[in-house]
């Protein structure tokens, strides 16, 4: 046998043995990694909504009862509506709603946008005033980490809580990423609409400001109810 | 005594033992720094990381050992690096189905571990020339002497970065009221640096007294 035949030979040897163990591998433990992302993006519902602590270590299962026991998803029609447990509609929004004794307490929105270098994702939880931010997490971005990889940083995402996303007046202006700290860079009456930046990523804040714009613009019907009070248990 | 003799001075035991300490990949033969710089911050993913690495170099030393005499010499690096890769993503796997969370932190560190040049020069300067045995010894030696470096510069980070051993809080409340400061500078990359530049020091000053 040649030795040119034999490296292939070879070669192709070793690349079936080593994807098949890949395959395996990967179809073997798919249940698990599918279970761990579910748990995470409930965990980090629970998060935005302020029912679990970030410094604190909870099982899966105790993350799957407080989802079950607090959170309800639905849709929201394009007017704001929010449609029934069971009713569908077509480009209707996706939100949770974070239930005390029956009526919502919280809406929670997906956030779904783009970063300096890459997709940042994570949940928005707004007051049922429409209005005060209650919580904001990412829970997954591509930004660097000690700059921009910041936005994951409890201290990061702790400024958003109290933070408005309507002015003085109550018009929707949403919330933006200060360049520096706010108490330096803001005017007075806009501070409620901004939360610190992270020095050395002011792009990663800019396309961040600029994202969280036109989501929360999508869900400004909806928010718009919940400012008109219009919402309580549809039955 | 005998016995204790034999062991210490087998080829076995010195195959194990030299990169720990003598010849450790990290402080001594300077590999392997890029990854040390990222995931010391907290000792939990230093240690995660140090058991990743040491299960690829062990198993792919004693792999490639095994089909040594067999590789065509023309494709041997791309044999090596193929074993190689199949066990980073092997144990990435594990990693994100049984430890979630650690996983995302360590994010692309695990699969950079093919590039980790440890590796890939455990298995071209030892484990091509030795039995599968030794070279499994030797991975395990070079992957434990990386993970104690890790684990010493993580202790040191976490320590003085938050104040925290393990996640868990050591410093007293009663010091933060006192006026104690979290050393911040620990959390950022140029830390590790300069804790590994000492290692290295302490290191050499040691064996030069031991002549």
């Amino acid at each position: 046998m040649s030795d040119n035949l034999k490296s292939v030979l070879f070669a192709v040897a070793t690349a079936i043995i080593c994807s098949t163990l890949l395959t395996a591998a990967a179809l073997g433990l798919k249940p698990y990694k599918t279970r761990n992302l579910v748990v995470d993006k409930q965990k980090n519902i629970l998060k935005a909504v302020g029912l679990i602590d970030a410094n604190k270590r909870y099982s899966p299962e105790a993350i799957e009862t407080l989802y079950t026991q607090n959170i309800k998803n639905l849709h929201a029609a394009p007017d704001g509506r929010i449609l029934a447990e069971n009713e569908t509609q077509e480009a209707a929004l996706s939100l949770w709603l974070y239930m005390v004794d029956e009526q919502p307490q919280c809406y929670v929105i997906p956030i779904n946008t783009r970063g300096l270098w890459g997709p940042i994702r994570g949940y928005m939880a707004l007051e049922k005033d429409g209005s005060t931010i209650s919580g904001f997490t990412v829970y997954k971005h591509s930004e660097t980490p000690g700059l921009g990889g910041e936005i994951e940083r409890a201290w990061f995402q702790k400024n958003f809580k109290g933070k408005q996303i309507t002015d003085v007046t109550g018009d929707f202006v949403s919330i933006g990423v200060a360049k520096g700290r706010v108490a330096d860079t803001v005017p007075d009456p806009k501070q409620a609409n901004f939360v610190d930046g992270i020095s050395g990523a002011t792009l990663t804040g800019k396309f961040l400001t600029e994202g969280l714009k036109v989501i929360l613009h999508e869900y400004e019907p909806v928010s718009i109810n919940f400012r008109q009070r219009k919402v309580s248990t549809q039955k | 005594m005998d016995d204790t003799m034999k062991i210490t001075h087998s080829q076995a035991f010195k195959t194990f033992t030299e990169p720990l300490g003598r010849n450790n990949p990290i402080s001594i033969q300077s590999l392997g720094i890029c990854s040390a710089l990222a995931v010391t911050v907290q000792i939990k993913t230093a240690i995660v990381m140090g058991l990743s690495l040491t299960f690829v170099v062990a198993f792919s030393s004693m792999i490639i050992s095994l089909m040594r005499h067999h590789i065509p010499r023309n494709i041997r690096m791309i044999v090596e690096l193929s074993v190689i890769a199949t066990l980073v993503i092997l144990a990435d796997e594990v990693l994100q189905a049984f430890f979630y969370d650690i996983s995302k932190q360590l994010s692309v560190f695990v699969g950079l571990i093919i590039t980790n040049c440890i590796v890939m020069g455990r298995a071209e300067t030892f484990a091509l020339g030795n039995p599968p045995g030794l070279a499994f010894l030797d991975g395990l030696g070079s992957g434990a002497g990386y993970g104690v470096v890790l684990a010493t510069v993580a202790f040191i980070r976490e320590f003085l970065g938050s104040g925290k051993l393990l996640g868990y809080p050591v410093i007293p409340q009663s010091f933060y009221n006192a006026g104690y400061e979290n050393m911040g500078f620990m959390q950022l990359a140029p830390a590790a640096f300069i804790i590994i530049g000492l290692l290295v020091w302490l290191q050499k000053a040691l064996s030069k007294e031991k002549g």
